[in-house]
């Protein structure tokens, strides 16, 4: 469907090397996947992936169409627009921004449109605060989007590349917000390899975003008419449609599977599709990390394990669709777990991936203890002694102490 | 299909009997103020009822063409004007022993008799009549270019009785074609079925149900992606003046800004009438809606209207016009402008919509609101690009009062008359501030070309 046929200029023939920070590299997997229309509204710490793209468009080295609209929510709507036309998309947004596209952001799912869109993960307001922090991603984790979160600015580029992918996939059809931590991964500056633009070609194939629902007047339909009510047809077709949504997202968890290894297999670098388990297989006591803390937690682990104590980590990297086999698998390899959110879960005095990991620790037929860590909110450094505490927390956890209070890894920094 | 023709329209109550129409005619077909030879014949008033008007209606099926023994009067299938051919005409008479309309008669003066053969398609006696009492009805080469095309929608939309934006939506729909994306937001298009209802659409074209806060920019997408690939598409909305004035005005300032290529249509019905008929950004001063009540404290809404045609241009869209749809060439001329222009840029048409349900009005009387509406100037219709600015397009220079509107209109059934004086207060204002524009329109130095489409690539 695609009208683009010249090579991007970002094609080399072998790949190469460039050092950037993680909103670069994100906007570097972008041009590679070759969208159609670029909406873009800035928003910190976000505003520099869109102003790379930009930059990109105007030097003519993506040909993509660069859509300058007044605010978040026109970024989704247009882009809905597209996608129903058929192109392949792409925007970004975080916090505040994110909130107010919350309106056609909601609706995409359902529309079962294959967008990207990055997720620059920022606290949310109140405090008034332009932080990192995923309070923004998890107050979206049940509006239908499927959410990657990324550990290193390496995987920020090839996620991107990977969900145009894994949300094309027929199986699949949904948007995928491939989430990195703002500050610390937005302007992280690393080494990351760009991959050859025709094996990225290869790699993704064209896209076809609009078979199953379009604006076209060759295929004239109606898009999102009234469906629901108490009688006749209504209630049925609605289920059918919720229930498809649903078993999409469940297909979801094999496809980002499948991808991520074909990834490997042609690029050489294999990422943790959905859980990484980092030295787990003889642990006793679990960290359960998201984002880009877990480097300084693997760091935490490594020292840990110089001294002899018998600690291991458990990376989410997919948290919709909830990786929960996968979970239970890493879970049931461990007698205690001390999970660090970035973000917290109001009315459960707890982060809202404790609350998860809790969900799937049902499912592993054990009681063992498990303790919420919070830290990181609004830009705050989490850091290796932060997580020496939390493991040594955790060690010491014991059956019986009230599960329902959290420990504020930042409170006396 | 069969064909419709033009014909002249006489309002008794607008006629002061002054004869004007008579002596054109005279003058037209003899050159002489003796309405003796005039066609067309205003009859006195008799005690207690309106004149009365002697000319031919130029029937479709005319008894006067059937008695005639000769073939002098024939109805002509191109103009249907019926044609009285004197070379032909044995003086018989027949023919006016036919007629119920005195429309032909024996004319002493010429010595056989005369009618009315409609001054080629110029009538004299339209130009000459100072109240408008006549006029000449063109509308029927609407029927005659649009008849045969097809309906877009289904039959049967669930609008209410006597609306005019189903008239509206199947007009428009009707003359733009199937080459069309169309989205409507809530609210009375959509409610009537026109996107659709559990797997059922009205509508035989891609149509979407956007969101009241997002329309403009939705299309604006789809309008990218459609040039990107190189087909030419319209995208266009029928939106509600919610979705236009309150909640989508963002998305649609935001598109005009950005002058994207679309079609948008206002139909303003003035509030929410689809859900319960509450106020609205451009509900009139006065008005009763259910959240603008009257009451003891209260008597309909209290502030005015935000005028978002003239918002509209202050944005530079690369078309604006106000419409009636009592007035369908006037808005048929002005979509046909809109349709060209929304390839390349922003066209904004602002079509006003009387509500019969929401207003309190009979259902009947929704087509003459809405000429009402324009007669009193409480509506103007005008149209408007950045190189020509403003001008009327069906200007109204001794406009009824106001009040004369109002009263036909159940949610102003309240208005005191210090109301109804502030209403016309600023009926008159409007009218004054839309001329001033007109003047800055004619003394203004030629502009540069407005601004160009969006896209900044379009490979194909």
């Amino acid at each position: 469907m695609s009208a683009v046929t010249e090579p991007s200029r970002l094609a080399t023939n072998k790949p190469s090397f460039v050092v950037c920070e993680g909103n670069e590299a994100a906007a570097i997997g972008v041009g590679l996947s070759r969208p159609d229309v670029v909406a873009v509204y800035p928003i910190t710490p976000q505003s520099s992936l869109v102003e790379h793209l930009s930059q990109m468009i105007a030097d003519g080295r993506l040909r993509a169409d660069l859509m300058n609209v007044e605010g978040e929510h026109a970024v989704m709507c247009g882009l809905q627009g597209v996608a129903l036309a058929g192109g392949r998309t792409f925007t970004a947004t975080c916090g505040p921004g994110l909130a107010f596209m919350f309106e056609p952001y909601v609706r995409t799912p359902g529309l079962r449109l294959p967008m990207v869109a990055s997720l620059v993960t920022r606290d949310l307001l109140s405090p008034q605060c332009v932080w990192g922090g995923q309070q923004d991603a998890m107050v979206v984790r049940d509006a239908g989007w499927i959410q990657m979160y990324c550990e290193t600015v390496q995987e920020i580029l090839d996620t991107t590349v990977m969900a145009y992918k894994i949300a094309e996939h027929r199986d699949v059809m949904l948007p995928i917000n491939v989430c990195h931590d703002g500050n610390y991964l937005s302007f992280g500056v690393t080494r990351v390899e760009v991959p050859d633009q025709q094996e990225v070609d290869d790699f993704l194939g064209p896209p076809n975003v609009n078979w199953h629902i379009a604006l076209d007047p060759s295929r004239p339909m109606g898009v999102d008419p009234l469906t629901g009510g108490a009688g006749g047809a209504g209630p049925r077709n609605f289920v059918r449609y919720r229930k498809g949504q649903v078993r999409g997202m469940q297909n979801a968890l094999r496809v980002i599977r499948e991808v991520h290894a074909a990834w490997g297999e042609k690029f050489g670098r294999y990422h943790a599709p959905l859980v990484e388990e980092y030295r787990l297989d003889d642990a006793d006591t679990a960290l359960v990390t998201i984002g880009s803390m877990t480097g300084a937690a693997k760091d935490a682990v490594d020292i840990a394990r110089d001294k002899g104590e018998a600690v291991g980590l458990i990376k989410i990297k997919t948290f919709r669709p909830f990786p929960l086999q996968a979970m239970v698998a890493a879970l049931a390899k461990v007698k205690r777990i001390g999970v660090v959110d970035r973000s917290v879960s109001f009315g459960w005095n707890c982060g809202p991936v404790y609350q998860e990991t809790l969900g799937a620790l049902y499912h592993t037929g054990k009681s063992i203890p498990v303790i919420s860590f919070i830290g990181g909110l609004a830009g705050a450094d989490i850091t290796v002694e932060h997580f020496a505490r939390a493991i040594a927390l955790t060690r010491e956890l014991q059956w019986g102490r009230d599960p329902n209070e959290p420990v504020w890894l930042n409170e006396n920094d | 299909m069969g064909k419709c023709f033009s014909t002249l329209q006489f309002h008794a109550s607008r006629c002061d009997g002054c004869g004007d129409c008579m002596t054109a005619c005279a003058q037209a077909k003899a050159k002489t103020d003796d309405h003796a030879y005039s066609r067309i014949h205003i009859l006195p008033k008799i005690a207690g009822e309106d004149v009365e008007l002697a000319l031919c209606r130029q029937c479709a099926d005319p008894v006067c063409v059937m008695n005639c023994p000769s073939g002098a009067l024939t109805k002509n299938a191109d103009t249907g004007v019926i044609d009285w051919a004197d070379s032909k005409c044995v003086n018989c008479l027949l023919c006016t022993a036919g007629c119920a309309y005195a429309g032909i008669v024996y004319d002493a003066e010429v010595g056989h008799v005369s009618k009315c053969d409609q001054c080629d398609g110029d009538p004299a006696c339209v130009k000459a009549c100072p109240n408008e009492a006549l006029e000449y009805r063109t509308a029927a080469r609407i029927f005659n270019d649009y008849a045969d095309k097809e309906d877009m929608f289904c039959r049967g939309l669930s609008a209410c009785h006597g609306c005019n934006s189903e008239l509206l939506m199947r007009h428009t729909m009707r003359k733009v074609g199937p080459e069309v994306v169309m989205a409507a937001p809530p609210g009375c298009v959509p409610g009537m079925g026109a996107v659709g209802y559990n797997g059922q659409t009205g509508s035989k074209f891609p149509v979407f149900h956007s969101l009241l806060t997002n329309t403009a920019t939705m299309l604006a997408g789809v309008k990218r992606q459609y040039n990107r690939v190189g087909r030419d598409v319209l995208a266009m909305t029928i939106a509600g003046d919610g979705g236009t004035a309150d909640a989508g005005f963002q998305s649609v300032s935001g598109a005009a800004e950005r002058n994207d290529p679309i079609l948008f249509i206002c139909v303003d019905n003035e509030g929410y009438m689809n859900t319960g008929m509450q106020s609205s950004g451009v509900t009139p001063y006065g008005s009763w809606t259910s959240t603008t009540p009257v009451g003891g404290a209260m008597q309909g809404k209290r502030t005015e209207a935000k005028n978002l045609p003239i918002i509209m241009t202050m944005h530079n869209c690369s078309y604006v016009a106000t419409a009636s749809t009592a007035f369908l060439e006037d808005y048929y001329a002005k979509l046909t402008k809109a349709i060209e222009v929304a390839k390349t840029g922003m066209a904004y048409l602002h079509v006003h919509a009387p509500c019969p349900t929401g207003w309190r009005f009979p259902s009947g009387m929704t087509t003459e609101v809405c000429r009402m509406q324009v007669r009193t100037n409480f509506i103007a219709l005008w149209e408007y690009d950045p190189a020509n600015g403003l001008r009327f397009t069906h200007p109204v220079d001794r406009p009824q009062p106001v009040a004369d509107y109002l009263k036909m209109i159940g949610k102003y059934r309240h208005l005191s008359e210090e109301q109804v004086s502030h209403i016309q207060h600023t009926v008159d204002d409007k009218i004054a501030y839309l001329r001033q524009l007109t003047q800055m329109a004619a003394e203004r130095r030629p502009a540069p070309a407005h601004k160009v489409a969006v896209g900044n690539t379009v490979s194909a």
